[in-house]
C-alpha cells in the first residue's frame, strides 16, 4: 500500500473535482461521496501503516514518485511523497478525523443550499493537508501550505452573505499570507543555500546532520516559524483564528482545530534538524509556544461564543505543542497533536450540535441546562472535557502533562510552572464551557433538539479516541506512538532533574482539579447571576479577557492608521510616476493654476522623456564601465 | 559582377506562409470590403496552420543560416515560431468575434494580423541586426494599425502614441545596430559573437550598442522605463488585438533578445548581466505596484505585463541553456494566460465600447460563471500560484537566475509575486465574493468560450504536468554557432 | 588633405545649425527648408568620405523626392498650423536638453574608448571598393543583403496599407452605421485625456 499513497492525496482531489462541478446535480449525494473519498483515503493510508509495520524500524522512512514533473537537465524534478512514521501518522490523522468529519458534516449541512460545494471544498482541503503532511520537499509543502490556506479562507467564507464570515474570510487569508512570505524568505534562503528543497538535502540523512552553519540555520529556522506562528494562530499572528469561527461548524473542527492549524506544529518538528543547529531558534519556539498557551488558555476565560471560547482554547494547546517541539520533546509534540486531533473535533462537533439544535445560538450566557435536552451531546461534551483538562487516564494527561513533567526533568523549571499555570487554566476554561452550558437551569426559550443519529455516530467514534488514545497509542515517551516516531523525531531522554516524576504526576493531577474547583465556584448553577453579569460588573477585566487583550484593536488601529498612510502615499507615488517622472513641483503648480487638463494633454512627451532618461541612463552605466 | 546570392527559400517557409497569406488577404479586403469576415478568418487560420506546418518540417533540419547568413534556422526558431502561430490562432478568432459581434467590417484585420505575425516570425529566426531591425519595424507598423482599428478616438489615440514611442525606440534601435557595427565591422549575429571573441572588435563601443539594443527591444516588451506607453495602448486598442500583440510581441522580441543578447554579445553577458538585473528588477517592482493601483482590469493587465516582462528579463542573467528554456517556458505560459485573459475580457466589457472598469467585474461569479472561473484561471497563472503554468514559469526562471548567482534579483522577484498575487486575487474575489451591480453586458455566446478554454487546459495542463514541453524547450536553448 | 579639412569645417557646423534649427523654428516651411539643407550638407559628408553613390541618393531621393513631399503635405495642411499654444509642459524642456547633451556625451565617450577621434581619412578604403564605391555598394546590398533589402518591400507594403486603412477613417466609404458606432465616443471614459483638450496627440483633424 506504500506505493499506492499518492491515491491518498488523488480520491479526494478527484472527489472535489466531481462535487464542485456537478455538486448541483448531486444534492445530497455529495456529502456520501465526500466522505466514501475520505474513507477510501483512510483506508490506504492504513494499509500502508500496515505495510510499514512488517519493515523494520530503518527501512520506514520510503520515498514514492508519484509522477515525473520536469526533466531539467541531469536534475529531475519529480512529485515525490515521503512515507515515514511521522507523515503517516499525520496523514492517518487527517483521514481519520477528516472522515468521521465529513460523515458528521453531511447532518449538520442537511439544511444548506449548496452542499456539493461546501464538500468539494472540504474534499480539496484534504488533499491539500495531505499532500503537506506527505511531501518529500518543502516545495510540495509549500503548495499544500498554500492550497489548505486558500480553501480555509474559501470555507470560513462559505457562507458569504454574513458579512461577519467575509470579513473573517478576509482577515483569515491577510494574517495568514504575513506568515506564508516569511515561509517563503526561508524557503528562499533554503534554496541559496542548499541548491535543493529536498527533505534529504536540507535536514540531512538519517543520522548525519545538514551543512549548515549556525546563523544561517536560525535565519532559516526563524523564517519557518514566521510561517509555523501564522498557520498554527501564535502570537503575534493568531487574530484571524477566533474570527475563523464564522465558518461551518465542521470547518471548525476540521481544519482550525484537527488538521491545518497543526501544520505550523508539523513543520516545526519535520524541519527539527535545522532548528537544533540554531540554539536560539529552539528556545524561540518555546517561548512563543509557552506564551500562546498561557495567552489562549487566558482568553478563552473571557469568551461567552462557546466557538470563541475554543478557538482560543485550541491556540493554547498549540501552544503547548511549540512548548514540547521547543524543549526537543518531538514525539510528545506529536502525541500531544493526535490527542488533541480527537479531543477537539469533538468539543467543536459538539458545540455544532447545540448550533444545530438551537438555531446557532453559541452564547453561553442564553443556553444552560442543556444536558436535559441533549443528553449525547453533554455526555460527549464532557468526554471531551475530560480529555482536554488532563485528567488521569484520559489523552490529555498522557500528552499536556508529560510535556510538563518533561519538562521539568529537563531542568526547565520556568517552562514547568508556567506551564502548570497554564494546563490549570485549561480545567478551569473548560469546565467552564461545561458548567455554563450543559448544567444548571435552561436560559434559552424554545426547546433544543438532539442531534440525529447519523451525527452521533462519529461523535462517539471521537469521544472513545479523545477518551482512551492515552492509554490505548500509549502516548507516553516510551509508549507506542513515540516509539513508532522514533526512526524519524528521535529519542526522547527523560532528565534527572527536580522531583521524580511520580511527584509530578500528582502535582499536575492537583493542578487540574484546582482548575475544575475554580470553575465549579465561580460557574455553578447557583453563581449564575455573579457570572452572566460579570461584563457589567468588571467591564475592564472582562473586556481584556474577551478582546483577547486588545491584540485585534492594536492591529485593526495599526492597520487603519499606518494602512491609510501607505495607501495614501501609493497613490501619489502612482500620481507621480504616471503623470510623468519629472513632474516635480510641476503638477502642484499646475494644478493650483487649474490648467490641469492643459497639463494631461501632452502626456506622450512625458512618456518620450522618461523613455529617453532610461537610455541614457543605461548609457552611463557603459560610459562608467568604460 | 556580383556573384548570385544563395537564396535558400526554403529556410523561410513559415515567414513566407504568413506574409504570401497576408498578401492574399489584402488584395481580397480589397476586393471584398464589405464581404462577410468568416471566409477571411478561415483563410487566416489556414495560412497559420501551413507557418505552423513548414516549420515543424524545419525542426529536424541541422542548425545552420540561410539568404546570406541573414536567418537563422534552429529549433529556437521553431519553437517560437509555433506559439506565435498559435497566439496568432487565437488572436484572428477572437479579432473575428469582436468584429462580427456589432458588425463591424474590418476585413485588413487579417492581413495586417499575418503581416505582423509575417514580421515576428522573422525576428524570431533573424540572424543579422539589419533583419532584427526591419521585422522590429513590420511586425510594429502593423500593430499600430491594429491598435486603432475600430477609428474610436481611444484607440486612435492610442495607436498614436504607440506609433511616436515607437519611432522612438527605433531610432535607438538603429543606433544600437550602427554602433553594433562601428565594433565589429559587420551586422551578422555570428559575425559579432566571432569579432567580440577575437582581437577584430571594439568591446566599448558593442557594450553601447548592446545596450541601445537593449533600449530599442525593451521598448517592444515594456521594459521599465520604456514601459510608458502600455497601459494606455493595451487599454486603448481593441481587445483582441491587446490580447494577440500582448503576447505574441513579447514571444518574438524575447527570443529576438536572446539572439542578440546570448549569442552575438555573448562574449559581453558578463557587463550586461547587471544592466539586465537592474531592468528586470524595475519592470518586477514598478509593473506589480503600479498594478494594484489601477482600477480598470485592461490597465491592470498592461502593468502586471510590464511585470511579468521584468520576470522574463530576469532569466537573461543566465546566459546557459537552462536560462533561454526558463525564458521560452514563461513566455508560452505568459501567451497561454494573457491571450486568455484579454479574450475573456474582451466577452466581458460588452460591445465594441468596451467596458472593462472593477466594476463591470463584481460578482460576475454569480452571471457568468464560466467567463469567471476561466479569468480566475489566467489571472491565478499570472499570478504564479501552482497548479497553474505561472508557478512552474516563475521557479524555472528564478532557478536560472540563481544559478547565475543573481539572488537578489530573484529576492525582488519573489517579492514582487507577493504584490502581484494581490492584484490578481483582488479581481478573482471581486467576481466571486460580491454582488453583482448594473446590468450584464457579457457576450452569451457559447463558442468563444469553448475557445478559450484551450489556453486555460493549457495553462493548467503545463502547470502540473510541464515535463511534457520542457526538454523540447531545452532542445531549443541549445544554440550552437 | 586640407581641403577636405576646410570643406569639413565650413559643412560640419552648418549641418548641425541646420539640424537645431529645423527644430526650433515654428513654421513648418522654414523648418522643412532647415531640412533641405541640413540633407543637403549630410550629402557633403558622404562625398568628404569617398562615398559618391550616397551623396548623389541622398541629394536625389531626401532632398528631392522626400523633402517635395513633405512640403506637399504641409501645404495641403496650412502653413499656418503652428504649435498649440499654452500646452508647455513644465521643466519639459529643459530636462530634454539636458538629456540630450548627456546621450551626446556619452556616446562620444564611447565612442573615443571605442576606436578614438581621429581626423585621417579611413585607411583601406580602395580594398574595400574595388571597381569603385557604386559598384562595390552594389556587391554588398545585392547579394548580403538582398534578403533585408526585399523584406524592406514587405516593409513598405505594410507601411501603405497602414496609411490607406488610417485615411479610411475619414472617407465616405464607412457605412452610415459605422459612423454612428463611432459618434459619442469620449476620451474621457479611457482616461487617455481631457475633454476639449487642446493638442490631444493623435486627434484628427477636423
Amino acid at each position: 500500500m506504500i506505493d499506492l499513497i499518492g491515491l491518498t492525496i488523488a480520491v479526494p482531489l478527484v472527489a472535489s473535482g466531481v462535487n464542485l462541478l456537478i455538486g448541483k446535480r448531486l444534492g445530497r449525494r455529495s456529502g456520501w461521496i465526500a466522505t466514501a473519498a475520505m474513507a477510501v483515503s483512510f483506508i490506504v493510508a492504513l494499509g500502508a501503516l500496515l505495510q510499514m509495520f512488517s519493515l523494520p524500524a530503518e527501512e520506514r522512512t520510503q520515498v514514492v514518485t508519484v509522477a515525473e514533473w520536469i526533466r531539467a537537465g541531469a536534475a529531475a524534478v519529480s512529485l515525490d511523497l515521503r512515507v515515514d512514521p511521522l507523515s503517516i501518522t499525520m496523514a492517518l490523522v487527517v483521514t481519520g478525523v477528516g472522515s468521521l468529519i465529513h460523515l458528521y458534516a453531511i447532518g449538520y449541512m442537511d439544511h444548506d443550499e449548496r452542499p456539493g460545494r461546501f464538500f468539494g471544498y472540504m474534499n480539496l482541503f484534504c488533499a491539500f493537508m495531505l499532500a503537506l503532511v506527505l511531501a518529500n520537499d518543502f516545495l510540495l509543502l509549500y503548495l499544500g501550505w498554500e492550497g489548505v490556506g486558500l480553501c480555509s479562507y474559501l470555507l470560513i467564507g462559505f457562507w458569504s452573505d454574513r458579512p461577519d464570515a467575509a470579513r473573517a474570510a478576509k482577515k483569515a487569508f491577510i494574517t495568514t499570507r504575513i506568515g506564508d512570505v516569511l515561509l517563503m524568505l526561508g524557503l528562499f534562503v533554503m534554496w541559496v543555500h542548499f541548491g535543493s528543497f529536498d527533505f534529504d538535502v536540507v535536514l540531512g540523512h538519517e543520522g548525519s546532520l545538514p551543512e549548515i552553519a549556525a546563523g544561517t540555520a536560525t535565519a532559516i529556522s526563524l523564517l519557518l516559524l514566521g510561517g509555523a506562528v501564522g498557520k498554527s494562530a501564535q502570537l503575534p499572528l493568531h487574530v484571524w483564528l477566533p474570527d475563523a469561527m464564522a465558518g461551518p461548524t465542521p470547518v471548525s473542527a476540521l481544519i482550525h482545530a484537527a488538521t491545518m492549524v497543526t501544520a505550523g506544529v508539523y513543520l516545526v518538528v519535520r524541519a527539527h534538524a535545522l532548528f537544533e543547529i540554531s540554539d536560539v531558534a529552539l528556545a524561540v519556539v518555546a517561548v512563543v509556544g509557552l506564551a500562546g498557551a498561557l495567552y489562549g488558555g487566558f482568553s478563552s476565560l473571557g469568551q461567552y461564543d462557546m466557538k470563541r471560547a475554543l478557538a482560543y482554547s485550541t491556540m493554547s494547546q498549540l501552544g503547548f505543542m511549540f512548548l514540547a517541539a521547543g524543549l526537543g520533546f518531538y514525539p510528545t509534540a506529536i502525541a500531544l497533536l493526535v490527542a488533541h486531533a480527537f479531543y477537539k473535533a469533538l468539543l467543536f462537533l459538539t458545540s455544532g450540535n447545540v448550533m444545530h439544535g438551537l438555531h446557532d445560538e453559541v452564547d453561553v450566557r442564553r443556553l444552560g441546562g442543556l444536558r436535559h435536552d441533549m443528553p449525547w451531546t453533554a455526555a460527549l461534551f464532557g468526554a471531551g472535557a475530560l480529555a482536554l483538562s488532563g485528567l488521569p487516564p484520559f489523552s490529555g494527561f498522557f500528552t499536556k502533562d508529560v510535556i510538563l513533567d518533561l519538562a521539568s526533568r529537563d531542568g526547565a523549571t520556568w517552562a514547568f510552572v508556567l506551564g502548570s499555570l497554564g494546563a490549570m487554566v485549561s480545567a478551569w476554561y473548560i469546565a467552564r464551557l461545561y458548567f455554563t452550558a450543559f448544567i444548571g437551569e435552561r436560559r434559552y426559550e424554545g426547546s433544543a433538539h438532539e442531534a440525529s443519529a447519523l451525527m452521533r455516530t462519529p461523535l462517539v467514534v471521537l469521544a472513545v479516541g479523545a477518551l482512551f488514545a492515552g492509554i490505548g497509542l500509549e502516548l507516553t515517551p516510551e509508549g507506542t506512538l513515540p516509539m513508532f516516531l522514533e526512526p524519524v523525531l528521535g529519542h526522547v531522554v527523560e532528565g534527572d532533574a527536580g522531583p521524580s516524576t511520580q511527584v509530578l504526576m500528582v502535582l499536575a493531577v492537583v493542578v487540574t482539579l484546582i482548575g475544575i474547583g475554580i470553575a465549579w465556584r465561580l460557574y455553578r448553577p447557583a453563581n449564575q447571576e455573579r457570572w452572566v453579569s460579570f461584563p457589567e460588573r468588571e467591564p475592564g477585566m472582562a473586556g481584556v479577557l474577551a478582546h483577547g487583550f486588545y491584540i485585534d484593536g492594536l492591529y485593526a488601529w495599526i492597520v487603519a492608521n499606518v494602512g491609510l498612510r501607505g495607501a495614501a502615499a501609493l497613490a501619489w507615488f502612482d500620481r507621480t510616476v504616471v503623470d510623468g517622472a519629472v513632474n516635480g513641483v510641476g503638477t502642484l503648480a499646475t494644478r493650483a493654476s487649474g490648467l490641469a487638463p492643459i497639463w494631461q494633454s501632452g502626456k506622450v512627451r512625458r512618456y518620450a522623456l522618461s523613455f529617453m532618461a532610461g537610455g541614457v541612463a543605461l548609457l552611463l552605466y557603459a560610459a562608467v564601465k568604460i | 559582377m556580383i556573384d548570385a546570392p544563395r537564396v535558400e527559400l526554403w529556410a523561410i517557409l513559415p515567414v513566407l506562409m504568413l506574409f504570401g497569406g497576408g498578401l492574399i488577404a489584402l488584395l481580397a479586403s480589397g476586393f471584398a470590403r464589405r464581404a462577410a469576415q468568416a471566409p477571411f478568418a478561415l483563410f487566416t487560420l489556414a495560412a497559420l496552420a501551413a507557418a505552423a506546418a513548414s516549420a515543424l518540417w524545419l525542426w529536424n533540419r541541422e542548425t545552420t543560416t540561410a539568404l546570406e547568413g541573414m536567418v537563422s534556422i534552429d529549433r529556437l526558431a521553431v519553437v517560437a515560431t509555433l506559439a506565435l502561430c498559435g497566439i496568432g490562432a487565437f488572436g484572428a478568432y477572437l479579432g473575428f468575434h469582436y468584429f462580427e459581434r456589432d458588425d463591424f467590417r474590418r476585413n485588413e484585420f487579417y492581413a495586417l494580423l499575418l503581416f505582423a505575425l509575417g514580421g515576428m516570425a522573422l525576428l524570431v529566426a533573424a540572424a543579422d541586426l539589419i533583419v532584427v531591425f526591419l521585422a522590429v519595424e513590420v511586425l510594429s507598423l502593423a500593430l499600430y494599425v491594429m491598435t486603432a482599428l475600430t477609428f474610436r478616438r481611444g484607440p486612435t489615440e492610442a495607436a498614436m502614441k504607440y506609433f511616436l514611442l515607437g519611432a522612438f525606440a527605433s531610432a535607438f534601435l538603429l543606433y544600437g545596430v550602427a554602433m553594433s557595427y562601428g565594433a565589429s565591422a559587420t551586422t551578422s549575429v555570428q559575425g559579432l559573437a566571432r569579432a567580440l571573441t577575437g582581437v577584430g572588435g571594439s568591446q566599448p563601443l558593442a557594450l553601447v550598442g548592446a545596450l541601445l539594443l537593449v533600449v530599442g527591444l525593451g521598448f517592444k516588451v515594456s521594459l521599465v522605463p520604456f514601459h510608458m506607453w502600455t497601459p494606455d495602448v493595451y487599454q486603448g486598442a481593441p481587445s483582441p488585438v491587446t490580447a494577440f500583440m500582448s503576447a505574441a510581441t513579447k514571444v518574438a522580441v524575447f527570443v529576438a533578445m536572446v539572439r542578440v543578447l546570448d549569442v552575438a554579445f555573448g562574449s559581453l553577458a558578463w557587463d550586461l548581466a547587471p544592466a539586465i538585473a537592474v531592468l528586470s528588477a524595475g519592470s518586477m517592482i514598478l509593473g506589480s505596484v503600479l498594478a494594484i493601483a489601477q482600477r480598470d482590469v485592461k490597465r491592470m493587465l498592461a502593468y502586471s505585463s510590464v511585470a511579468q516582462a521584468g520576470f522574463i528579463l530576469s532569466s537573461f542573467v543566465s546566459p546557459e541553456r537552462e536560462g533561454i528554456a526558463a525564458a521560452l517556458f514563461y513566455l508560452i505560459s505568459y501567451s497561454a494566460a494573457v491571450v486568455g485573459a484579454f479574450g475573456v475580457v474582451m466577452l466581458i466589457s460588452g460591445g465594441i465600447r468596451e467596458q472593462t472598469g472593477f466594476e463591470r467585474f463584481r460578482g460576475l461569479g454569480r452571471r457568468q460563471p464560466v467567463l469567471a472561473a476561466l479569468l480566475s484561471v489566467f489571472l491565478l497563472s499570472l499570478a504564479g500560484i501552482p497548479p497553474t503554468a505561472g508557478f512552474v514559469a516563475k521557479v524555472l526562471v528564478f532557478g536560472a537566475a540563481t544559478s547565475a548567482g543573481y539572488w537578489p534579483l530573484v529576492l525582488i522577484g519573489a517579492l514582487a509575486s507577493v504584490a502581484g498575487a494581490f492584484f490578481y486575487l483582488r479581481v478573482i474575489a471581486l467576481m466571486a465574493m460580491q454582488e453583482p451591480r448594473g446590468v450584464d453586458i457579457a457576450d452569451p455566446s457559447p463558442l468563444p468560450r469553448l475557445v478559450l478554454a484551450v489556453p486555460a487546459v493549457t495553462v493548467v495542463v503545463l502547470g502540473i504536468v510541464p515535463g511534457v514541453i520542457v526538454p523540447l524547450l531545452q532542445e531549443a536553448g541549445v544554440l550552437t554557432w | 588633405m586640407p581641403l577636405d579639412n576646410v570643406v569639413f569645417w565650413v559643412f560640419a557646423p552648418l549641418s548641425v545649425a541646420t539640424a537645431i534649427g529645423m527644430i526650433v523654428v515654428r513654421n513648418a516651411v522654414h523648418a522643412a527648408l532647415f531640412l533641405v539643407v541640413n540633407f543637403f550638407t549630410i550629402a557633403v559628408m558622404y562625398l568628404l568620405l569617398d562615398a559618391p553613390f550616397l551623396f548623389a541618393v541622398q541629394i536625389v531621393v531626401y532632398a528631392g523626392a522626400i523633402m517635395v513631399l513633405f512640403l506637399f503635405v504641409i501645404m495641403l495642411l496650412g502653413v499656418d498650423r503652428g504649435d498649440a499654444p499654452g500646452e508647455r509642459l513644465l521643466g519639459q524642456r529643459t530636462t530634454a536638453v539636458i538629456l540630450a547633451v548627456a546621450i551626446v556625451a556619452e556616446l562620444a565617450t564611447a565612442i573615443r574608448a571605442g576606436i578614438g577621434f581621429t581626423t585621417r581619412a579611413p585607411g583601406g578604403f580602395d580594398a574595400v571598393n574595388p571597381g569603385g564605391n557604386p559598384s562595390a555598394l552594389a556587391d554588398v546590398l545585392f547579394r548580403d543583403y538582398f534578403f533585408p533589402f526585399e523584406v524592406t518591400s514587405i516593409l513598405l507594403i505594410v507601411a501603405a496599407v497602414a496609411a490607406m486603412v488610417l485615411a479610411l477613417r475619414r472617407s465616405k466609404s464607412l457605412s452610415q452605421r459605422e459612423i454612428e458606432t463611432h459618434a459619442g465616443d469620449d476620451l474621457e471614459a479611457y482616461g487617455l485625456a481631457a475633454p476639449g483638450a487642446p493638442g490631444t496627440v493623435g486627434e484628427p483633424s477636423r
